[in-house]
């Protein structure tokens, strides 16, 4: 046996005993929800959860709210990324105001945004809006972070190259300081869209009339488990997706960059 | 400026020692009442009292002194990146008012840009001067192969080596066809064979370029090996204390460090050196 083969086998066993956790564990509540130990109304059997995804997924209902929380989300990012890039330029920039605000940053972390959305909902009304802003604010948190740290992390060397070589400032800028802040700034970035997709899905569960999250909380609010169930595992398996795709285009851009 | 009394300067040295000619008059690098002053928070700190002198074309001049005297400062004011509160630099009689096209510094912390290749690395100062992409990459494979980096043109930084990164950076000093080559510390990363190995290399480089150069360290055998000339740097606020001659043969291999001429040199700069750092030393505490 080569020790190649032995190598990759040896990589492989973990895969292998997490499929068998989660088939083991959908095997366990099988049992017990077809055995009757647990209650149809708190979970149904995940056989008939599973069927009922292939109902669900390509049903008008389910592409409306997946298109509507897509598009929140994006917003939600897009505006967090702009916003979080520009503070965290600015903190490095200006090292008082990175001084005086960024403890409020910080801050900011730990305190659960969605409990601001009576006052926005008064504000902005009944409307996407909110539900944005909640989700913007909590995505541009990391990206602010990041950015400041990934710009204070560059040597003075790499500027100083610049100058010496008569860079503009532009060049300087574009050519040097954001190549090299870049492999900092995107973990940020994808934290920052995992926070807006986190924020957007629980906001659209208390104030939303369409969207994955409303859809969880509407069958919950009627009595619908089997539904819910699917679209929390839609959702969930949504999440997923995404995380593993951010992260290997993180690791990407990490390896070119770095 | 003192010179060795015990020099036994023979005829083959003479002749094979690069002396400034009347040719070279006006060339080079003219040093003139130069003082630098650094603000801080409390007052202004005096980095550099007064530094007079010249590098003629095409010579090596090591600048060596204690930690903290002003070596790199002087270094930047030729590279044009800090103004003098007084005095002038002149490169080949213009004085220098910024970062010119004619000088080209290599840093001693890593500077090549890592997420460029070899190759886009050592063409960057041409990128930046506007060369034609195809004209730098042609320029830049025969510098790589100068320094020795042939076959890594398509790497990234992460897969060399600290001295391999210090040639990439030599390498895109010397595309940009300098005067003068501005080195500060650009070894003094390395390990001791590293060095040795790579003071060599450049040592060959410079053979074929001809280039001016200041090299600064803190390392004497480094910089009587490299050397024309070794310059001398006081404590603090520093002045050029001595100029040593270097009449060592070139081409110089690392085997004239064990010879007889080569430790007379040692032993002259060190003294030189050995009070000034016991004064900085002093200056920031270290010693009783």
């Amino acid at each position: 046996m080569s020790t190649t083969a032995a190598r990759s086998r040896a990589r492989a066993w973990p895969a292998v005993a997490q499929v068998g956790l989660v088939a083991g564990g959908a095997g366990l509540l099988e049992f017990l929800t077809q055995s009757g130990y647990i209650s149809p109304m708190v979970l149904p059997p995940p056989t008939e959860i599973v069927g009922k995804l292939g109902e669900i997924v390509p049903s008008n209902v389910f592409l409306d709210d997946l298109g509507s929380t897509a598009i929140t989300v994006f917003s939600a990012f897009a505006i967090g990324a702009i916003i979080g890039l520009l503070i965290g330029i600015a903190f490095w920039k200006l090292p008082f105001v990175g001084a005086v605000f960024e403890p409020y940053l910080v801050s900011m972390y730990s305190m659960p945004a969605l409990v601001f959305y009576p006052i926005l909902l008064a504000l902005l009304g009944l409307s996407k809006a909110p539900i944005v802003v909640i989700a913007a604010s909590m995505a541009l948190i990391p990206i602010a972070l990041n950015t400041m740290v990934a710009l204070r992390a560059i040597k003075s060397t790499l500027p100083k190259l610049g100058t010496s070589l008569n860079c503009t400032r532009r060049q300087i800028y574009w050519k040097i300081l954001a190549p090299a802040a870049t492999p900092l700034v995107v973990p940020g970035l994808v934290l920052g869209f995992i926070y807006a997709m986190i924020g957007t899905i629980a906001m659209e569960f208390i104030l939303a009339s369409n969207g994955i999250g409303f859809r969880i909380g509407y069958y919950y609010r009627s009595f619908d488990v089997v539904d819910m169930y699917a679209y929390i595992l839609v959702a969930s398996i949504i999440a997923i997706i995404v995380n593993v795709a951010l992260n290997r285009l993180e690791r990407r851009i990490r390896r070119d960059m770095q | 400026m003192t010179r060795s009394p015990s020099t036994f300067q023979s005829e083959t040295h003479a002749a094979t020692t690069r002396r400034p000619t009347a040719a070279d008059e006006g060339r080079g690098v003219r040093f003139d009442g130069v003082q630098v002053v650094y603000p801080t928070s409390d007052g202004s700190i005096e980095a550099i009292r007064e530094v007079s002198g010249a590098i003629s074309d095409g010579r090596f001049v090591s600048l060596i002194g204690p930690s903290g005297c002003g070596k790199s400062t002087l270094l930047d004011v030729v590279g044009g990146l800090r103004r003098p509160a007084a005095g002038t630099v002149a490169i080949n009689g213009e004085a220098v008012s910024g970062p010119r096209r004619d000088t080209a510094m290599v840093f001693q912390e890593d500077s090549t840009l890592h997420w460029r290749t070899v190759l886009s690395n050592v063409a960057f100062g041409l990128e930046i001067a506007g060369v034609p992409k195809k004209e730098r990459e042609t320029r830049a494979r025969e510098i790589i192969n100068l320094v020795g980096l042939s076959g890594f043109e398509d790497r990234h930084p992460r897969e060399l080596s600290g001295g391999m990164k210090q040639r990439v950076a030599i390498a895109r000093a010397l595309l940009l066809d300098p005067r003068i080559l501005l080195m500060d510390e650009p070894f003094g990363a390395l390990d001791q064979q590293t060095r040795m190995f790579i003071g060599r290399e450049l040592l060959r480089v410079w053979d074929e370029t001809r280039k001016s150069v200041l090299f600064v360290t803190h390392d004497i055998q480094e910089a009587i090996y490299l050397s024309d000339e070794v310059w001398i740097m006081t404590a603090r606020p520093a002045v050029i204390k001595a100029i040593v001659p270097v009449d060592l043969d070139r081409p110089r291999l690392p085997e004239i460090m064990s010879s007889p001429r080569f430790h007379e040199l040692s032993t002259q700069v060190w003294e030189l050196l050995r009070v000034e750092s016991e004064k900085a030393l002093n200056i920031r505490g270290e010693l009783p």
